[in-house]
């Protein structure tokens, strides 16, 4: 359903920040925030902790496991080579190999998910309320809310510099 | 967890967001000078001579080489661990600078990737070459081939070509990553449409949605802290190699640590030397202040500190421990014999000149600064030099002690690979801003007395 979003327009970070708190504090539904750079006080208050961490956490373990059955499946079991005459299974070397296979596989592993969850992919259009919002303005993307005038009001006596009405397709 | 104010501007000048995206992406946005032409065409002749060289190893073998059957690790050599040492500093420069929250680094850690990018680059060309027959380079990779065998994991050589291989995915990915809201705002700003599709296809579709970019600084940070052990491991692994063996001069336990700082010091240097003439020709100089180059010069300081004293280590150790071979390459060969020359460049530019750095005006001074980084490059290839060769050449017998001169061969190669190092910059410069835009713009603000963001203390 399409409808129009009230969207706050800011130049500054403290600005919005401050908006932000206030539109918070009194319920209403935000949408997202679209601008040329993460302010961290911002990032903080309006998005949850990310769980990738804790999936990378997996991959590394998954990685560790697989790529520890691979040096011994073929050092050990598939072709045993004596190489002056070190055990077959020598685990001192293995590690080295087993940290770097870790970090390179987990590395691709958590790039791949972040281009999964947030739908990156080469040739995707980048939807934005405007172009600016890659360059120097901040646009607070309000959803759907019972009081759009109220919401209006706050966002201008924080300090907006512009509040637009738009339909916006995402 | 440190509320500790900084005192400093970390961006010169009062400047809104549209200014700096203006002024950051000029370099991408508008034609390019004369000098760029002219340094594409310098580039251009030395990856000619390079390619020439590379022509005649692989036409006629690694006999055109100036190896000998006892220096049989040369200039080749030499030269890869001099790339892969200033290959470090980017990595070293992203990862160390976000995990401790250095907001400094940000004006400069794109360009130090894109430095440690092409370095790595040409730090790889050479092992690969020195295989003879590179074509069969794959042979190195464990998979199941027709020879039923599998690599040998016991080997330092193999746990190289992985070291590097991640290193340099790993590095190319946090650049690409870091650089995507930038290429973004570039496709939307440009009005050329072919521009607009090709850094409309690479920026992924970012729109700087907030949710997207918590998930994006998580990435970074992720990354950034899987790939730091990674920039210890890779020069570890590269002084193992000679660690490993059990030559006079290269048998030390010292050489981990020793190679490590070593790459740190000489990656500095290289940035360096790129931020002074970066600033200069993209008049950059409001973001890349004194004050950075300063701090650069200040890691310099230390980590010449840490190599003088893994020198004298080195010496010392090799007194006390007796050993005749050990007390010969460093008292004689290296300090006194065939290879004192090098082994005093050495210690003069990499110990004393950047003791320079303990006098503020020295750290202030342009001239100082440039001189010294190019010193201390030039200095680190002589330790490399000195290290490789010296124990190569006069080992325990002396019957079989032999001169090393490199052939026109080795040089060619060693001039292709910097035409390889500078085409690559060029279009690095060309092509992709050569600052963060969307790091600078967050800390256009500290330190400045106009401060909106006092704002946000009262809330």
């Amino acid at each position: 359903m399409s409808y129009k979003h009230i969207i706050g327009v800011f130049d500054d970070e403290a600005l919005l920040l401050k908006a932000f708190r206030k539109l918070k504090k009194n319920g209403a539904n935000i949408k997202d925030i679209y601008g040329p750079f993460a302010d961290h006080d911002l990032m903080k208050a309006f998005a949850p902790e990310s769980r990738l961490p804790y999936l990378s956490f997996v991959f590394a373990v998954m990685t560790i496991i697989g790529a520890f059955g691979f040096l011994y499946y073929t050092a050990v079991i598939d072709y045993p080579l004596n190489y002056s005459g070190k055990p077959y299974f020598s685990f001192p070397s293995m590690v080295v190999v087993l940290f770097l296979l870790t970090i390179l596989v987990t590395g691709g592993l958590s790039v791949v998910t972040f281009l999964g969850r947030t739908q990156l992919f080469p040739g995707k259009e980048a939807k934005m309320p405007d172009p600016q919002a890659m360059d120097n303005r901040f646009y607070l993307v309000l959803d759907q809310n019972f009081n759009p005038e109220d919401i209006k009001k706050w966002l201008k006596e924080s300090g907006a510099e512009d509040v637009l009405e738009k339909e916006i397709d995402f | 967890m440190f509320s500790k104010k900084i005192s400093h501007a970390l961006v010169e000048g009062d400047k809104n967001f549209g200014q700096i995206s203006d002024e950051l992406l000029s370099n991408v946005e508008s034609k390019p000078a004369l000098w760029w032409y002219a340094g594409l065409t310098l580039g251009a002749i030395f990856l000619a001579i390079g390619g020439w060289a590379f022509y005649m190893t692989l036409s006629q073998g690694i006999g055109t080489w100036g190896l000998t059957n006892s220096v049989a690790w040369g200039w080749d050599v030499i030269n890869f661990v001099w790339w892969i040492g200033i290959g470090h500093a980017g990595t070293a420069f992203t990862i160390f600078f976000l995990v401790f929250r250095q907001k400094w680094a940000g004006s400069i850690n794109r360009s130090a990737e894109a430095m440690t990018v092409f370095a790595v680059m040409c730090a790889g060309l050479f092992p690969l070459i020195h295989m003879g027959r590179p074509w069969l380079a794959f042979f190195i990779m464990p998979y199941p081939n027709t020879r039923l065998l599998w690599v040998n994991y016991n080997s330092a050589l193999f746990w190289d070509v992985l070291a590097i291989s991640t290193y340099l995915i790993m590095s190319v990915t946090l650049w690409y990553l870091g650089m995507v809201p930038d290429l973004a705002t570039i496709a939307n700003r440009t009005k050329n449409k072919l521009r607009k599709t090709i850094y409309g296809i690479f920026s992924l579709g970012w729109n700087g949605s907030l949710y997207t970019y918590n998930r994006y600084e998580t990435l970074l940070k992720l990354l950034g802290g899987l790939a730091a052990p990674l920039v210890i491991s890779v020069h570890t692994i590269v002084s193992l190699n000679f660690a490993i063996s059990v030559l006079p001069g290269w048998h030390a336990t010292i050489l981990p640590p020793y190679f490590f700082v070593g790459a740190i010091f000489s990656g500095f240097a290289m940035v360096l030397t790129l931020m002074i003439l970066m600033r200069k020709v993209f008049n950059i100089s409001d973001y890349i202040t004194p004050k950075h180059l300063d701090n650069i010069a200040q890691v310099l300081k230390y980590s010449s500190l840490i190599i003088a004293l893994a020198y004298a280590t080195e010496i010392f150790i090799a007194w006390y421990s007796g050993v005749t071979y050990e007390i010969y390459t460093f008292f004689n060969a290296r300090a006194t014999g065939s290879f004192s020359t090098a082994f005093w460049i050495m210690v003069f530019c990499n110990a004393v000149v950047p003791q320079v750095f303990w006098w503020e005006k020295a750290r202030k001074n342009l001239l100082i600064l440039f001189a010294a980084s190019i010193l201390i490059n030039i200095g680190m290839w002589f330790e490399r030099f000195v290290i490789l060769v010296s124990s190569l050449a006069e080992d325990f017998l002396p019957s079989s002690w032999t001169p090393y001169q490199p052939a026109m061969v080795d040089i060619g190669i060693f001039v292709g690979t910097f035409g390889l190092f500078i085409v690559g910059m060029l279009l690095f410069v060309r092509f992709i801003p050569v600052i963060a835009v969307n790091e600078v713009k967050p800390i256009s603000r500290i330190g400045k007395n106009i401060n909106p963001k006092s704002e946000k203390d009262e809330l």
